[in-house]
């Protein structure tokens, strides 16, 4: 749900490594379905991974992370229309107007690593700032220190949100370390964001994911 | 040094455990010419850049990066080496230094190795991370 | 609006020569000294002949200690207080021998924002070649620096 490729700025990862990754992965008795690459502010309209998708059978989906003055957003579902409403490289946008942005526009915006340090939600919560739209939030973040991920599972208990698991895999070997798990199948973009909006999901570690679920 | 047809996607390059003293850092910052005071090795001027205390040079850490690659697959192994400096890395503590081999291919003639390969800390800091590309020997 | 960074954009373009660079046996003593190396071939001619090499060479980041020597122009970035060194590349692509005279050759590669841990940072990434005395090209060095608030 969460993972960064060479189109990064700060990835040093391809696609490709990735899903040969993953067939390690599942040599080791792992089940990983998929993955969404969320570059950091920008959506790749013009990359096509299908051909690598079909050849090593890892369904591989496009978001983004955008950087906004509340902390990075993943957004799941872009559309052109989003991306006219929204200039994705404003590193200070407000948080608030892109969530509502998503949504119009089919799209779904929602807060990664909420429990970092000096970006996370749980932070600008502290500093009296509110986010009414927030329903979930990345609640496992597999780049996450010490006491970030505990803190974004106090802010989901205290304010009552659900949680998705996702890598921010910026290495070959760190995909789907965090990764979350969909009780409907996962075809398309559209099809996670619907299955983010009917709440049917959970975070999950890789490590508890033997042969098990995605 | 090992040959390309014995490696397998997964394998790992060490963990070798390194310590970076407060002297071996201020040689390093005479051989670089590092203009003093410096945060590396001058106290003060880390506290005032916010640093928690004298840190190791990100260079000084390449350098011992690339000896975990070098003592593994031969002084002229390197092909790429390309790191991404995460978080302050502090003096006279234990540094864990470690390859995991990510992708094999032959290119041009050459056997290529790619591995990420990740400095951490005892409490699970991730200090210098990124990606290598080293050359092998076929037999 | 996106940020609209302020700097010297008429840098783009142009190549800042620096050097020559020589590689004494006591540079390559000093390096070593200070990081702990004890590749054979990076010690002494003996190790690096039996290793394949006409003589002693120096370790692949050798270029990445003397890249910090060349002094580069003010980009010029209005933004920030506090500069770090945020990443490095090297890619060797021939062997440096002790006694080789090396000329760098520096251009400006990028400069964007982005926002992290410490808020809001603007990146500031350098490109330099390193040339031997033949004219051979022995490395190519990225580096970026993070200027912060």
């Amino acid at each position: 749900m969460h993972s960064h490729s060479v189109s990064s700025d700060d990835s040093r990862a391809t696609v490709e490594q990735y899903v040969k990754w993953i067939q390690v992965l599942r040599k080791r008795g792992h089940t990983v379905d998929g993955i969404v690459l969320t570059e950091h502010r920008k959506f790749d309209f013009d990359k096509d991974y299908s051909d690598l998708a079909g050849q090593y059978d890892v369904l591989v989906l496009k978001g983004s992370e955008l950087d906004t003055r509340y902390g990075h957003f993943l957004v799941y579902g872009v559309t052109q229309a989003l991306t006219q409403a929204m200039d994705f490289s404003d590193v200070h946008m407000d948080a608030r107007a892109l969530m509502q942005a998503a949504r119009r526009h089919d799209a779904i915006a929602l807060p990664a690593h909420p429990g970092r340090f000096g970006i996370g939600l749980t932070d600008y919560i502290a500093q009296g700032e509110s986010f009414d739209d927030v329903e979930i939030v990345e609640l496992l973040n597999g780049g996450s220190r010490k006491g970030e991920n505990e803190r974004a599972e106090e802010l989901c208990k205290s304010h009552n949100l659900l949680g998705i698991g996702g890598s921010d895999a910026h290495l070959t070997s760190h995909i789907a370390t965090c990764m979350t798990d969909f009780k409907t199948p996962i075809k398309t973009e559209n099809d996670l964001v619907e299955a983010l909006l009917g709440k049917e999901f959970q975070p999950v570690w890789l490590k508890n994911v033997v042969n098990g679920a995605s | 040094m090992p040959y390309y047809d014995e490696i397998e996607l997964g394998d790992e390059i060490g963990p070798v455990e390194k310590v970076a003293t407060d002297e071996e850092v201020a040689n390093f910052c005479d051989v670089w010419g590092a203009p003093k005071p410096n945060r590396f090795t001058d106290p003060d001027v880390a506290a005032k850049a916010g640093m928690p205390g004298t840190i190791v040079p990100g260079i000084m850490t390449m350098a011992m990066m690339a000896q975990l690659l070098t003592d593994w697959g031969g002084p002229g192994s390197i092909k790429d080496l390309d790191l991404v400096f995460r978080q302050p890395v502090p003096h006279n503590r234990p540094l864990t230094l470690a390859a995991t081999i990510t992708d094999l291919r032959e290119e041009d003639g050459e056997n290529l190795v790619e591995c990420d390969i990740l400095m951490t800390g005892t409490e699970g800091e991730r200090y210098v991370g990124g990606k290598a590309i080293v050359v092998v020997a076929g037999r | 609006m996106a940020m609209e960074l302020e700097y010297d954009r008429s840098l783009y373009g142009i190549e800042h020569v620096a050097g020559p660079f020589e590689i004494t046996d006591e540079i390559i003593d000093r390096a070593n000294s200070s990081t702990g190396e004890t590749g054979p071939a990076f010690i002494s001619d003996a190790g690096a002949k039996e290793a394949g090499y006409r003589g002693r060479i120096a370790p692949p980041t050798l270029c990445c200690i003397l890249v910090r020597q060349v002094s580069l122009p003010d980009v010029k970035v209005k933004f920030g207080r506090t500069q770090m060194h945020a990443g490095q590349r090297v890619e060797p692509k021939a062997p440096v021998y002790a006694g080789d005279r090396l000329t760098a050759s520096s251009h400006l590669k990028d400069v964007y924002a982005k926002t992290g841990r410490s808020g809001t940072m603007v990146f500031v990434v350098w490109e330099t070649t390193f040339t031997n005395q033949d004219g051979q090209v022995v490395a190519e060095v990225q580096e970026s620096f993070a200027k912060r608030e």
